[in-house]
């Protein structure tokens, strides 16, 4: 049987490239995210920081986990979807030779041992080419993590020999799910369908894709109407999942979708090619869903997760706009709020001193520790600064409160709080600032409480309001003296644009790698649907189509294929808007969406440009042939 | 030939093939086609059988019922006495390496092996390491010996088309089905074909033969006529001249 593999690979090697091309960029990714975020994870801090420092340090650690185990998780949701669904193919496009050897007396169980062992093959080669990939990878994730500083120089993500373990258990893993299910269906095809391509052959909607079709929806769904409710943090990952969810269910229910939308392209003036190309897509739907599918999952999770991004990051701004009520911004270190308040025309002035802090919260049997940065506040000032926190007027003497980080607790609970080295021990909340979108200090201090030494040294930012009539340019002007001035305005864009680059970074980091390997699957079903082919181009050929024509036919085709796929992954990027909007406004009170639309319109010229190149070379390369030469040979 | 007796007859005398009162119906409702509609056929052992009718008339759905490569809606299949209507797909698979064998108009081979590998391939799907010389003897006998290394596509279509025989002969099948062996040939690539399936009667090998071509019919020993899924005419020694009259009033 294996020899049967063998003499088939020598003809339809580029399948079998393909899969196992799938097999080692998925092992490769995996790998490389994993010991990335693991040497993420255990980054030591440097000796000798200050105690600023090293919470600056470990926030930026903690974002490095958190950014590297998104990458992993997406990278694994990719592996497995894309050698899912190559495997499937390359299975379906065999089904007449699967058909053949039925009739030649071959048993199910032989049917799906030789696809299973093809399966544990691929994974094999896989595996081995992409344990070296990986590595190179690796370097790449980690250079790109410490130059879009996630991590401080010279980060290197450390090799650990137990991963050859997790990697081949990725790839047979991964090889072996993405060909089950095929195998399972492949096996169960009937000698007949050897003579004709009829019966379960073209019924492409099976059960399996209705089920997973159907879940997926409900799941999406749920994931849209949950959201809101997730707070500032979980609703993020809530929405972004929407469109992994959405992608998964159209992918699933393609071939149901395919030749609707088809019939809904317009056939152009063209019209023996078009209404060719339109009529192909619609009879190869399986060829039609295979090369739709990585484009509806790459679409939805680049646009989806760009487009929460910017979304959330203009809601900060918005919500920050809306939440300051100050004229001037100072920035300076430690206390200056009676050096700004004495100012002349300054009508208020409230000072926000950061300080490191690191809470502990006692819920029955668990402790729960978190760090983060405190803001010591006048309460009177922040509030008269911050519209909408609310009163603040309980923080006095040995108490603290909520600040819009939103995990320092509610009105009632009790925190173990620590500034810098100092133990301040338990100290009850006494109020809460509203939750902000945009996130900030985890509590706030009141006056006093807090060791002189942070204080003094921590970075601070005065809200100032001028009095009625008073000329801004002359207050700034004095102002200068005790730290830098910027208008609320510059002040707001200068923080939102650094907003707005964390997270084009983080997008870089998680997206940059899968989106690549989304395309590469993209490519990788456009070549593997030409490959198959070939008679096919030679039997219009023959009936008067001139190569020209055929290659163009085949180009019509899959732009076609590129629109409804570009469409569906919109309609699943739509269910992440929408739980955008749900988000926003439930944590904001304004529903806020904003799209990155050059991101947007690259991906759409992208896909096209793609899929017509690859479309293109490979139809002229299957048109080489003489066409008489493949009609010859009746297999 | 029908006969009434309850104990089993002579192995001598059974049918290879026989089919009592089988219908199939493809499609449901108003776009339902009785494709086959109760038909009583046996076909003896030793003798090759034409089987005719005009296009659609139902040859090819009645040579797959027969075969056990489509279900049958009603009736009872019978292979060399074994009830098949109902067998499992196991069952079938098993009639499929030891006991029938298939050639078809459009030759079936595998593309990637050569014509010795494709005819090996039922004894080695059948778990059997075959000789290679045993192979090549096959081989040889459809007169294709020296061609044992090629690949479907360097072989012309007679050729194939013998490489398809020698697969469908080298598990020695009880009967051999074949729909229009030498629909895809030209007279002569189609006379050495007929000469070989004769030469195999004369051995005593059972051919079911679906054909439009009444020459193909002639070589045969008997011949029915389909026409909308019934059979219409038998002959018995059928010639050119007398089969291509019923076929001439059938398709009128
Ligand atoms: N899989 C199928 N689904 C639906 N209808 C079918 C199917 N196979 C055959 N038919 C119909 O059954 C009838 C008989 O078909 P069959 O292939 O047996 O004809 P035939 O006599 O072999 O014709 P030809 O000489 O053209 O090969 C035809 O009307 C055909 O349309
Ligand atoms: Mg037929």
């Amino acid at each position: 049987m294996l020899r049967l593999s063998c003499s088939t690979f020598t003809e339809r090697w580029p399948l079998f490239i393909g899969a196992a091309l799938t097999v080692s960029l998925g092992v490769a990714l995996v790998q490389s995210s994993l010991l990335v975020l693991i040497s993420a994870a255990t980054l030591d801090v440097p000796a000798g920081l200050s105690a600023a420092d090293t919470v600056r340090f470990t926030e930026g650690a903690a974002v490095a986990v958190t950014v590297s185990a998104l990458t992993l998780g997406f990278s694994a949701f990719l592996a497995v979807f894309i050698v899912g669904s190559t495997f499937a193919f390359t299975v379906a496009l065999r089904r007449r030779d699967l058909a053949l050897l039925r009739l030649a007396g071959g048993g199910r169980g032989q049917l799906h041992r030789l696809l299973l062992g093809e399966a544990v093959l691929l994974g094999v080669v896989g595996t081995a080419a992409g344990v070296p990939a990986g590595i190179a990878t690796m370097s790449f994730q980690s250079w790109l993590l410490s130059t879009l500083g996630f991590v401080p120089d010279g980060f290197t993500a450390q090799w650990r020999i137990w991963i050859l373990g997790v990697s081949v258990g990725v790839g047979l893993g991964v090889a072996l799910a993405g060909v089950l299910v095929a195998a399972r269906r492949a096996a169960e095809v009937r000698p007949l369908e050897a003579l004709r391509d009829s019966g379960d052959a073209a019924r492409v909607m099976t059960v399996g894709r209705w089920v997973i079709g159907v879940l997926f929806t409900a799941g999406a769904i749920a994931l849209i109407i949950l959201a809101p409710l997730g707070g500032a943090a979980g609703s993020m990952a809530m929405a972004v999942n929407v469109a992994l969810c959405g992608s998964v269910a159209l992918s699933a229910l393609s071939p149901l979708l395919v030749p609707g939308v088809a019939r809904l392209l317009p056939t152009g003036n063209g019209a023996v090619l078009g209404e060719l190309a339109r009529a192909n897509m619609r009879d190869g739907v399986r060829r039609s869903a295979a090369t739709a599918a990585p484009l509806i999952v790459l679409v939805a999770l680049v646009l989806g997760q760009s487009g929460a991004l910017t979304s959330f990051a203009a809601a900060g701004e918005a919500e920050q706009r809306r939440g300051t009520a100050a004229d001037l911004v100072v920035e300076a270190t430690g206390p200056v709020g009676p050096r700004v308040a004495a100012v002349a025309g300054v009508a208020g002035a409230s000072t926000e001193i950061e300080v490191p802090v690191a809470i502990t919260r006692s819920s029955g049997e668990d402790i729960e520790g978190e760090t983060g940065l405190a803001l010591v506040v006048d309460p009177a000032e922040y509030a008269r600064a911050h519209p909408g926190a609310g009163s603040l007027d309980g923080l006095r003497g040995r108490s603290v409160a909520g600040g819009p980080g939103g995990e320092g607790g509610s009105p009632g609970d009790t925190l173990g709080v620590r500034v810098g080295g100092t133990d301040l021990g338990p100290l009850p909340v006494v109020a809460a600032v509203p939750a902000g979108i945009g996130g900030g200090a985890e509590v706030l201090l009141p006056p006093g409480l807090a060791p002189a030494a942070e204080v003094v040294a921590g970075m601070s930012r005065t809200f100032v309001a001028l009095e009625p009539g008073a000329d801004a340019g002359a207050v700034a002007a004095a102002l200068a003296g005790i730290g830098t001035v910027h208008s609320v305005e510059d002040w707001i864009a200068r923080d939102s644009a650094a907003r707005d680059s964390t997270s084009t970074s983080v997008f870089l980091v998680v997206m940059g790698l899968g989106g690549i390997y989304a395309l590469i699957g993209v490519i990788n079903a456009v070549v593997i649907g030409a490959a198959s082919r070939r008679p096919e181009f030679a039997a219009v050929r023959a009936t008067g189509l001139t190569r020209g024509q055929v290659v163009r036919m085949a180009l019509v085709e899959s732009w076609g294929v590129t629109a409804v796929g570009l469409m569906l992954g919109v309609v699943a990027t739509a269910g992440t808007l929408a739980a955008v909007l749900g988000t926003t406004s439930a944590v904001t009170g304004h529903t806020t969406l904003a799209l990155p639309w050059p991101l947007v319109l690259s991906v759409v010229a992208g896909a096209f440009l793609v899929t017509g190149l690859t479309s293109l070379l490979t139809s002229w390369s299957a048109t080489r042939p003489n066409p008489v030469a493949l009609l010859g040979a009746r297999e | 030939m029908t006969s009434t007796m309850t104990a089993p007859l002579p192995r001598a005398l059974q049918a290879a093939v026989a089919l009592r009162g089988v219908s199939r119906t493809y499609g449901s409702g108003t776009a339902a086609v009785r494709a086959v509609d109760h038909v009583d056929v046996d076909f003896r052992r030793g003798t090759w059988t034409a089987v005719m009718g005009p296009s659609g008339s139902g040859k090819s759905t009645l040579l797959h019922c027969g075969a056990g490569l489509e279900r049958v809606d009603s009736g009872q299949v019978l292979l060399g006495g074994t009830d098949i209507t109902f067998a499992s797909d196991a069952d079938l698979t098993a009639l499929r390496r030891d006991r029938i064998g298939f050639v078809f108009q459009s030759f079936n081979l595998i593309g990637s092996l050569t014509a010795e590998q494709n005819v090996a391939l039922p004894l080695r799907l059948a778990g059997r390491r075959p000789a290679k010389a045993e192979v090549r003897a096959v081989l040889a006998a459809v007169g294709l010996g020296d061609r044992a290394r090629h690949r479907p596509r360097e072989l012309s279509g007679g050729q194939q088309q013998r490489v398809a025989i020698a697969r469908a002969m080298v598990t020695r099948p009880e009967v051999l089905f074949a729909d229009e062996p030498t629909g895809a040939l030209d007279s002569n690539a189609a006379r050495t074909v007929l000469d070989l399936l004769r030469a195999m009667v004369d051995a005593g090998q059972t051919i079911v033969m679906v054909t439009h071509d009444p020459a193909a019919a002639a070589r045969a020993d008997a011949a029915v006529f389909l026409r909308d899924g019934r059979i219409v005419d038998r002959l018995v020694r059928p010639t050119a001249r007398t089969v291509a009259d019923p076929l001439v009033a059938l398709q009128g």
